[in-house]
C-alpha cells in the first residue's frame, strides 16, 4: 500500500484526530490539511470577514491561514490549547494584522454575531462525539451571553476581538471618553466570565 | 501580595491584547508573581477562546480548498535564485582571455559530472524504491489483545514518523504504552503514549536514528513516563 493511499484512506474515514492531522501536516501530507481545511474552513473564513468585512481580504487570509499551518504545523503544541484555538487565534492575529496593514476601519456595525436560534458549529473533530456535544453546549452557553450584553459593551467588545483596536481608538471610532471605552470592555468580559462560570 | 495591588482591572484588556505597550508590560511583570491574577487572566482566555463561537458563520467560496492544496503543494519547491545578468557579463568578459584552456578543462568536467549524475541517479531511485516500500508499516495486535491496529507512517525521508493506533484498552493512570525501534536485537524507546476511550492514540516519532534504518517496532506495556528497556508483553508489533 502506498503512502498516499493509506493516509488517504485513514483522512477519508475521519478516524485521525485533529493533534494527527497536523503530525501528518508537518510531514506534507496534502490529505490531512484538506481534511483540517474541511474541518476549520467555515471557522477561519468567517473570522476573518467579521474582522476585514470584506469576502475578498476574508478569503485572502483565509488562504494564508492555512498555508501558514501548512508550514508551521511543528510548531503546535498540545500544551497550548486545543487545535481550535490554535487556529482562531492564528487567524485572529492575521486578520488584525490585515486591517492595520491596509488601514481598513470597520465601524463596528456589521451584525457579526449570531442569532440564538442559529445552527451551532458544526462538528468539528469527528472522531470525538463527546467533544462535539461540549462544543454544540459551549456555543449555545457563549451565544446567549454575548445576546445579553448590553448594546453598547456588545459593539465596544466587536471593535476590541475582531479588531483588535486599543482602547484609545475604540473611544476616537465611537466618540466616547477613553475611560467610558474601557469599563465597556471590562464589564462586557466580566458578565460573559461570570454568565460562562470560568 | 495585598488584594488592592491585584491587576483585575486590566487583565480582560490584557487577554484581549489590546492594551498599550506599557500597561501591558506592567500586567505582564505583575503576573510573573500573582498566581491569582494569572488564575483570573486563564479564565478570560476560556472566555476568548469561546467567543468565535458566537459569532455569524459564513461558507468560504467553494473553490477556496483547492486553491489552498494547490499552493501548499507548490510551496515546498524551494524558490531558485535568478543569476544577475551584471554578474554574468562581468565574470564573462574577466574569463574571456583563457577561453582555449577553459574549454579543454570545460569538457573534461562535463564527462566527469556526466558520469557522477548517473551514478547519483541510480542511487537515488534505488532509495526511493526503499522509502515507498517504508512509507506505511501495518501493525498487528499479538495473542494478549487481538483486536488491535495500528499504522507506522514514515516522513519521505525516513527521519520521522507518525504512530496510529486503535483497539488498545484503556490503562491504568500509573502505566502507558511505550514504542520500541527495533534494530540488530537492541529495543530503543520511540516515546510513549495513552490511548482515549475509544481505544485511539497517536505518537510523533523522532528518533535520533533515521526511522528507515529500523527492522521492526513493538508496544508494550510499561510504568507511566517509560522504562529504559522493554518490561512488559508486547501487544503490537511489525516489521519495516
Amino acid at each position: 500500500m502506498s503512502l498516499d493511499t493509506a493516509l488517504g484512506q485513514l483522512v477519508d474515514d475521519k478516524k485521525l484526530n485533529d493533534e494527527t492531522l497536523l503530525r501528518l501536516i508537518a510531514q506534507a501530507q496534502e490529505s490531512a490539511l484538506g481534511e483540517l481545511y474541511d474541518r476549520y474552513s467555515r471557522l477561519v473564513y468567517s473570522m476573518a470577514l467579521n474582522s476585514v468585512d470584506d469576502p475578498a481580504l476574508a478569503e485572502e487570509i483565509t488562504q494564508d491561514v492555512f498555508l501558514r499551518i501548512w508550514n508551521k504545523a511543528t510548531t503546535y503544541q498540545v500544551e497550548q490549547g486545543k487545535v481550535i484555538t490554535w487556529i482562531a487565534s492564528i487567524t485572529r492575529y492575521r486578520s488584525i494584522d490585515m486591517l492595520r496593514r491596509l488601514k481598513v476601519r470597520p465601524e463596528g456595525n456589521r451584525a457579526v454575531w449570531a442569532e440564538e436560534d442559529d445552527e451551532p458549529f458544526e462538528s468539528i473533530d469527528p472522531i470525538d462525539i463527546e467533544e462535539e456535544v461540549q462544543l454544540n453546549q459551549r456555543s449555545d452557553n457563549i451565544r446567549k451571553a454575548v445576546a445579553a450584553l448590553p448594546k453598547d459593551q456588545r459593539q465596544a467588545l466587536t471593535l476590541a476581538f475582531f479588531n483588535g483596536y486599543t482602547h484609545a481608538e475604540i473611544a476616537q471610532i465611537l466618540n466616547e471618553p477613553l475611560g467610558t471605552i474601557k469599563t465597556r470592555i471590562r464589564l462586557a468580559m466580566q458578565k460573559l466570565r461570570q454568565t460562562l462560570r470560568y | 501580595m495585598a488584594v488592592e495591588e491585584h491587576l483585575s482591572e486590566l487583565l480582560p484588556a490584557y487577554a484581549l491584547d489590546i492594551l498599550d505597550e506599557s500597561e501591558a508590560r506592567t500586567v505582564s511583570s505583575h503576573l510573573a508573581g500573582c498566581s491569582g491574577c494569572r488564575a483570573e487572566l486563564h479564565a478570560y482566555r476560556q472566555v476568548m477562546e469561546d467567543i468565535p463561537l458566537a459569532m455569524a458563520q459564513a461558507d468560504p467560496p467553494v473553490y477556496l480548498k483547492e486553491k489552498i492544496l494547490k499552493q501548499a503543494a507548490s510551496s515546498e519547491k524551494s524558490p531558485v535564485a535568478q543569476p544577475s545578468k551584471n554578474w554574468w557579463h562581468d565574470l564573462k568578459s574577466r574569463l574571456l582571455p583563457a577561453a582555449p584552456l577553459l574549454g579543454m578543462v570545460s569538457l573534461v568536467l562535463i564527462i566527469l559530472l556526466g558520469a557522477s549524475n548517473l551514478f547519483l541517479w541510480q542511487r537515488l531511485n534505488q532509495v526511493q524504491t526503499d522509502h515507498n516500500r517504508l512509507a506505511t508499516v501495518p501493525l498487528m495486535g499479538t495473542d494478549l489483545i487481538p483486536g488491535a491496529t495500528g499504522m507506522l507512517v514514515i516522513s519521505a525521508d525516513g527521519e520521522h514518523g507518525t504512530l496510529v493506533v486503535d483497539g488498545l484498552p484503556v490503562l491504568d493512570p500509573s502505566q502507558q504504552y511505550q514504542l520500541w525501534l527495533i534494530k540488530d536485537g537492541q529495543r530503543t524507546s520511540g516515546g510513549v503514549f495513552s490511548v482515549d476511550e475509544e481505544g485511539y492514540g497517536s505518537l510523533w516519532i523522532s528518533s535520533v536514528e533515521p526511522l528507515a534504518s529500523y527492522q521492526g517496532v513493538g508496544i508494550t506495556i510499561e510504568p507511566s513516563g517509560g522504562s529504559p528497556a522493554p518490561t512488559g508483553e508486547r501487544v503490537l508489533g511489525g516489521e519495516l
